[in-house]
């Protein structure tokens, strides 16, 4: 029990560790799932082949095989860091690593954009509360909440982009940049490169989707601020710190929004794992090269060792939020002990 | 008669719940006089610590609506202020102590930083350019000089965008060093006896008097030139209470400050307060010195309340009650709102509420008012 460094490293050594059965769960029964849904996907692949091609292709991926020994291959190879490869012969790992950091970096812009104008909208609901203030939040995340997440990418791209002059495909205006991209992120890999020009056109790029991406989920974190801030409001605390002399923004921001973020913290670490899996229509029409086009793709195609290697990587992200949200939880909240 | 800290003027107080208005507090008028320590006492739900919360503007409206009435405070009526000049009487001006220490401090910040925001702010103000006095540094004891500016000459200065912010901005911050000295001075002023440990503990690690005294430590280090206590033992065990209550004394004595002292326990007050209000339902129904008012009460809820408290006089017997209830705030009984439940209440109380206390003379032998809202004082006395 404590507060210690060596207390946090701990925490964090065996929420790490939990992540073993978790993603051997996942793993698992996505593997079952595919291979008892699409008996024999040698057919799928391949639909106009000759009967010994098809017995070929069977052969050359096992699949003749008992599902235990599919299973205990798949596995071995896994962990030896073969993730397998798409029946076009695509290895499914390099894809995943490249593709991953572009989903991220979406998710993470989204976040950013959730946490800067969310969290202050719920403050400002708070303190107008069943004012015009209010309603005005309300009907701003409410309309957000309502979009469907094809219609507001369809018109996000063929209205909003014209209207502000966005682009609304891709990463780059041309690909490939003239720069390695290392981290495969779009803004990352423009300002490693030292890259001004590539850097502001990337920002231009991300910018429409992610914040298409944070319109629709923006709701959570305000509409959570909106209610842990009235909670805390009526507080003694609060009172105390307007009595102090303090002005009203140091008092809502400082003493009020701490203690209220407690809360939005927890809901936006789980919102956070949701929107890693969330972005795949935003990703089809705004040409993003990431995660959730491959996932699309993997399982349009039958593509197992692709469709389980994205349900892994969702499992990590959805676990890694919720430590981070705990982590940010805990450094919020002195009254937490690591344990 | 010197200038009054406060004037409070026939302050009526309403919380307005869905149709239903209660009266919490109706035409309640007082002062008090530079140094001197008022003492409010009534049962719970009387307006007491409503009066408390509406004097500094803290009531949250809605529900709350001040009906009319006035609270000037260093010459400056402050229900008519708008909300972003708040923050310059608070803290300096009027410092507050909450009834419930639990709740008072901030869980989320040291101790250090919820003392030191309030002395930073202090000092912030007492470097404002035009203030009174040399900034020069009179510690903690000293309240006579007060080097603050007013808050009229607070308000008749230019605003800055975001107010304390602003004007943090604006300036430098002060030195940290000397407002962690000045931190342990006041934590030392309310006895504690190793304030470099308690200074980097958060609010959960602290017991609930010593959550109290540094809430005490954190009003006092502002200099206020009124302290409201609302209560500030009664959510303390007994014998925490008993401490907590001998600190507040001996500091009443030491930092003479002007004092709004409110609690529902009249042994608090008879031991630290100079005048004595007695209300009840909303209404302020006797004010007095405390000596007077113990042993002449006017007003006839002012003497059963003094004989339903326990006392090391009265140990024979149970003790008197007061027959009846409070009434409900939202149906109060036409006339004095106590003659339903009052002994000598004649056909005039059912219609007339009283005479208003301030039209009362001051008293012959002390000089100071004594005044009741009862028709018949005399004969409450005489009893």
């Amino acid at each position: 029990m404590g507060r210690s460094p060596t207390d946090l490293v701990l925490f964090v050594g065996k929420r790490l560790l939990m992540l073993i059965p978790v993603v051997f769960g996942v793993m698992a029964i996505t593997f079952f799932f595919t291979h008892v849904a699409v008996q024999n996907p040698c057919v799928v692949w391949y639909p106009h082949a000759k009967p010994a091609t098809i017995a070929t292709c069977i052969r050359t991926f096992g699949l003749d095989q008992p599902l235990p020994v599919q299973f205990y291959r798949y596995l071995t190879n896994l962990l030896a860091g073969n993730w397998g490869t798409s029946p076009l012969g695509v290895p499914v790992l390099p894809t995943l690593a490249a593709d991953v950091p572009a989903t991220l970096e979406l998710v993470l812009a989204s976040l950013a954009l959730m946490v800067l104008i969310g969290i202050p909208l719920g403050v400002l609901a708070a303190r107008s509360n069943g004012r015009l203030g209010d309603h005005l939040v309300r009907i701003f995340y409410l309309s957000g909440w309502a979009t469907p997440t094809y219609l507001g990418a369809v018109i996000a791209a063929i209205l909003v982009a014209p209207a502000l002059g966005l682009p609304s495909s891709g990463e780059y205006s041309s690909i490939p940049p003239p720069f390695p991209q290392v981290t495969h992120m779009s803004v990352v890999d423009a300002l490693l490169a030292g890259n001004l020009p590539y850097t502001l056109d990337a920002i231009d790029h991300l910018a429409l989707p992610a914040a298409l991406l944070a319109f629709i989920n923006m709701g959570i974190a305000t509409r959570v601020t909106r209610s842990a801030m009235l909670e805390v409001l009526p507080l003694d605390y609060v009172k105390s710190a307007r009595m102090k002399g303090l002005g009203e923004f140091v008092v809502l921001y400082k003493h009020a929004l701490r203690n209220a973020l407690i809360t939005t913290t927890t809901v936006l670490g789980v919102t956070a794992g949701g929107l890693l899996s969330g972005t795949v229509v935003i990703e089809e029409v705004f040409a993003w090269p990431g995660i959730g086009a491959y996932a699309f793709n993997a399982i349009t195609e039958s593509n197992f060792p692709g469709a389980i290697g994205v349900v892994i990587v969702f499992a990590i992200g959805v676990v890694v939020a919720n430590l981070i949200a705990d982590i940010t939880y805990g450094l919020l909240d002195p009254k937490v002990e690591w344990r | 008669m010197t200038e009054p800290i406060l004037t409070v003027d026939g302050l009526c107080v309403d919380y307005v719940v869905g149709a239903g208005r209660f009266r919490a507090l109706d035409d309640v008028s007082f002062t008090i006089e530079p140094g001197r320590v008022l003492g409010i006492v009534g049962e719970t739900g009387c307006g007491k610590s409503t009066l408390a919360h509406a004097i500094p503007r803290l009531l949250p409206e809605p529900p709350a609506r001040v009906r009319k009435g006035r609270v000037v405070f260093q010459g400056t009526d402050l229900l008519p202020l708008p909300r972003g000049r708040l923050p310059s009487i608070r803290g300096t001006g009027i410092g507050m102590i909450f009834q419930e220490p639990l709740n008072s401090l901030n869980p989320s910040f040291r101790v250090f930083e919820q003392l030191a925001e309030a002395v930073r702010v202090r000092r912030l103000r007492e470097s404002v350019p035009g203030a009174r006095g040399a900034p020069v540094e009179p510690g903690p004891f000293d309240y006579t000089r007060r080097p603050l500016e007013s808050p009229a000459e607070a308000l008749s200065r230019p605003i800055r965008p975001g107010g304390p912010v602003g004007e943090a901005l604006a300036r430098p911050a002060p030195v940290s060093r000397e407002v962690r000295d000045e931190v342990l001075e006041y934590l030392r002023l309310v006895r504690i006896n190793d304030p470099e440990t308690i200074l980097r503990l958060y609010p959960h690690e602290l017991s609930g008097g010593m959550r109290q005294r540094i809430m005490i430590a954190m009003a006092l280090s502002e200099k206020p030139a009124l302290l409201i206590a609302d209560e500030p033992t009664s959510a303390l065990d007994v014998t925490i209470q008993a401490q907590v209550l001998t600190l507040m004394k001996e500091l009443i004595e030491e930092v003479r400050a002007s004092i709004l002292f409110i609690s529902h326990d009249l042994g608090v007050i008879a031991e630290t307060a100079d005048d004595l209000g007695v209300m009840y339902a909303g209404h302020l129904v006797e004010v007095g010195p405390v000596a007077e008012v113990f042993d002449r009460p006017r007003h006839p809820y002012t003497r059963a309340l003094l004989r339903a408290a326990p006392s090391r006089y009265k140990s024979d017997g149970p003790l008197d009650t007061i027959p009846g209830s409070v009434p409900n705030l939202s149906h109060l009984p036409a006339g004095c709102t106590f003659h339903p439940r009052c002994p000598i209440a004649r056909p005039v109380c059912a219609v007339d509420p009283g005479p208003p206390l301030a039209a009362r003379a001051p008293s012959p032998g002390t000089g100071r008012v004594h005044a009741s809202a009862c028709h018949f004082p005399e004969e409450v006395s005489g009893r």
